[in-house]
C-alpha cells in the first residue's frame, strides 16, 4: 500500500512539475514536509477515492502519510 | 506599534507609521494592479483612493495568455505615471488617514474581474459607494484584528480590505498558510475576526484546541451545512458565525446566521425571484461589460422558506460554473485553452465531489497523439490558466460522454 501511496504522490507532484519523492514514511507531513497546498490535497483524496472507493479526508483533514494508511486500513 | 499588515510567509510586519511613511515615499501610480504580495495590492488601492485614480486589479496569478485577453495587454510598465503629491497631500497620521479614505470622492473606481459565464472573465467596475454599501463605519473603532483569508483582487478580499482600512483595524494574512500557521497566526496575533470559504474553515479541521480571542467568523462562497456550524462552534467557541450572500457584480447583499438568509425590509424591493432564481435590481450592479437589463439574473437557485421578511436558502446554481473552493471555473474557458493543444480533438470538463475543497476540476481528453499524456496536458495550461482552474484528473478516452440529447455532460 505505502508504494501505492508513494505512487499517487509522485503523479501529483510530477503534474506540478516538482521533484518526485524516493521513498515516505508514516511521520511525513503532507502540507509542510511534501508541500501539498489544498488543490494537491484535494486531487490526492480523489485519486486515493478511485483506487481505494475510501475518502480519505471524509471527516477532516488529514496531516500525515500515517493518518492515510490508518484510515485506509480501518475500512 | 499599531500592526497594518503582516504576512508570515512573506516575513512581512508593517505598522500603521510604516504605510503612512511608504505612502508618502510613492511617486509613481499605475492603474493597473497586479502582485502576489498582498501589501503591495493594498497600498496600491489605498494609493487609488487618496488621488482618486481609477484602479484596475488582476490576479497575481493570471498567465499572460489570460492578461491579454481580458485587457488586451500582458505587460503594464508603460501605464506608469508620476504622482502628484500637490494635489493630494498623503495625511501624516493613522486617524487623518482613515478620515481622508472614508471621504473618497465617489468617481473614484475601483474594476476586478469576475468569472464569466461565456468562457471570458466579465470586467466589473464600482465606484466607493457601492463597494462600500455594506461596510459598516464606527466612530470608535475597536482594535479588531482581521484573519484575511481571500484573493485580494476578488471581491470578497476587497471587502474584508475596506472594512478593516476604513475602520482602522489590522489584517493577518491566513490564505496559502499551512494550518500549524494557520493556527500560530490566530493565536499570536489575537485575531478577532475572520472571512472566508468553507473550504478554508475546512482545512482548520482535525483541530484540538479552540480561539478564545475569534468573536466573529464569516462565511461565503459557498453553501454550508448546519453540520459545519456545529464543528465551527467548537473551534471558535465564543465566536457569533454568519454567512454572507455576496457577488462580483452586486458585492454584499445578505448576511444569515446559519444557512438561511432575511431580507431586511429595505432591501424586499430590490429582490424577486423568477422560477426559484434569485433576481436583483440593477440598481445594486456595478457599472459592467453585461448588457443589464432591468433585473440581474444571479444564477442561484433559492427556495422561499417565509415571507415579510422574506427568508430564503440557497439551493444551488443554475450555471454549469464549478465552485472550486469558492473560485468559480467556468468549463468553457478551460475547454478552450485545451483545445489549443495540437493533437486534441474534443475534450469535456466536469466537476468531481471531494471532501477538501467541495468540487476539483477533471476532463475526459479525445486525441490522436499516443504520446500525449497528463504532465503535458498540466504543462501546457500552466501557461493558460490560473492554477485552481486546470484539472486535476485527466482521463483519455475514445469518445465523450454525452447527454441523451447529444450535449456534452457537466455532472
Amino acid at each position: 500500500m505505502e508504494d501505492n501511496i508513494l505512487q499517487i504522490i509522485n503523479i501529483i507532484l510530477a503534474n506540478r512539475t516538482k521533484n518526485k519523492l524516493a521513498s515516505i514514511n508514516p511521520g511525513m507531513d503532507l502540507r509542510n514536509d511534501i508541500g501539498f497546498d489544498s488543490l494537491d490535497l484535494a486531487e490526492l483524496t480523489v485519486r486515493i477515492e478511485a483506487e481505494y472507493k475510501v475518502d480519505v479526508f471524509e471527516n477532516g483533514i488529514i496531516n500525515t502519510i500515517g493518518e492515510i494508511m490508518d484510515t485506509l486500513k480501518a475500512k | 506599534m499599531e500592526l497594518f499588515f503582516r504576512d508570515i510567509s512573506r516575513n512581512i510586519m508593517i505598522t500603521w507609521d510604516q504605510l503612512l511613511n511608504d505612502l508618502g515615499e510613492g511617486n509613481a501610480y499605475n492603474p493597473y494592479c497586479m502582485s502576489t504580495n498582498y501589501y503591495h495590492v493594498f497600498r496600491h488601492i489605498i494609493t487609488s483612493m487618496l488621488s482618486g485614480d481609477e484602479i484596475i486589479l488582476l490576479d497575481g496569478d493570471f498567465t499572460d495568455d489570460e492578461l491579454v485577453k481580458l485587457t488586451g495587454f500582458h505587460e503594464f510598465g508603460k501605464f506608469v505615471k508620476p504622482v502628484d503629491k500637490t494635489k493630494f497631500p498623503i495625511p501624516g497620521e493613522k486617524q487623518k488617514l482613515i478620515e481622508q479614505l472614508r471621504n473618497t470622492n465617489n468617481s473614484w473606481k475601483i474594476t476586478l474581474f469576475t468569472s464569466g459565464t461565456t468562457g471570458l472573465p466579465k470586467k466589473v467596475t464600482h465606484n466607493f459607494n457601492s463597494i462600500t454599501r455594506f461596510v459598516k463605519f464606527f466612530e470608535n473603532s475597536p482594535s479588531s484584528v482581521w484573519g484575511f483569508a481571500y484573493n485580494p483582487t476578488h471581491m470578497a478580499g476587497i471587502q474584508v480590505f475596506l472594512q478593516a482600512l476604513l475602520n482602522g483595524n489590522s489584517i493577518v494574512k491566513l490564505f496559502g498558510l499551512s494550518s500549524n500557521d494557520i493556527h500560530h497566526e490566530l493565536m499570536e496575533c489575537r485575531v478577532t475576526h475572520i472571512s472566508a470559504t468553507p473550504s478554508f474553515y475546512r482545512l482548520l479541521l482535525p483541530c484540538e484546541i479552540s480561539f478564545p480571542y475569534v468573536e466573529r467568523i464569516t462565511s461565503g462562497g459557498e453553501i454550508f451545512d448546519k453540520g459545519f456550524v456545529t464543528q465551527m462552534g467548537n473551534i471558535f467557541p465564543k465566536a457569533k458565525i454568519n454567512n454572507i450572500y455576496a457577488s462580483t457584480e452586486a458585492g454584499t447583499l445578505f448576511t444569515s446566521y446559519n444557512d438561511i438568509f432575511t431580507i431586511k425590509p429595505e432591501y424586499e424591493n430590490f429582490i424577486k425571484v423568477d422560477h426559484d432564481e434569485l433576481l436583483i435590481h440593477k440598481s445594486f450592479i456595478g457599472q459592467s461589460d453585461i448588457l443589464l437589463n432591468e433585473w440581474y439574473n444571479t444564477g442561484d437557485i433559492i427556495e422561499i422558506l417565509a415571507n415579510d421578511p422574506i427568508r430564503f436558502r440557497f439551493l444551488t446554481r443554475k450555471s454549469d460554473m464549478i465552485n472550486v473552493g469558492g473560485y468559480k471555473v467556468n468549463p468553457i474557458e478551460v475547454e478552450e485553452a485545451i483545445l489549443l493543444i495540437p493533437g486534441i480533438k474534443d475534450v469535456r470538463v466536469f466537476p468531481r465531489s471531494n471532501s477538501v475543497l467541495g468540487k476539483l476540476i477533471c476532463c475526459e481528453i479525445v486525441c490522436n497523439d499516443e504520446l500525449m499524456d497528463e504532465a503535458k496536458i498540466r504543462r501546457f495550461l500552466q501557461s493558460k490558466l490560473q492554477e485552481f482552474k486546470i484539472p486535476r484528473m485527466i482521463h483519455f478516452v475514445h469518445e465523450l460522454t454525452r447527454t441523451r440529447t447529444g450535449k456534452i455532460k457537466r455532472t
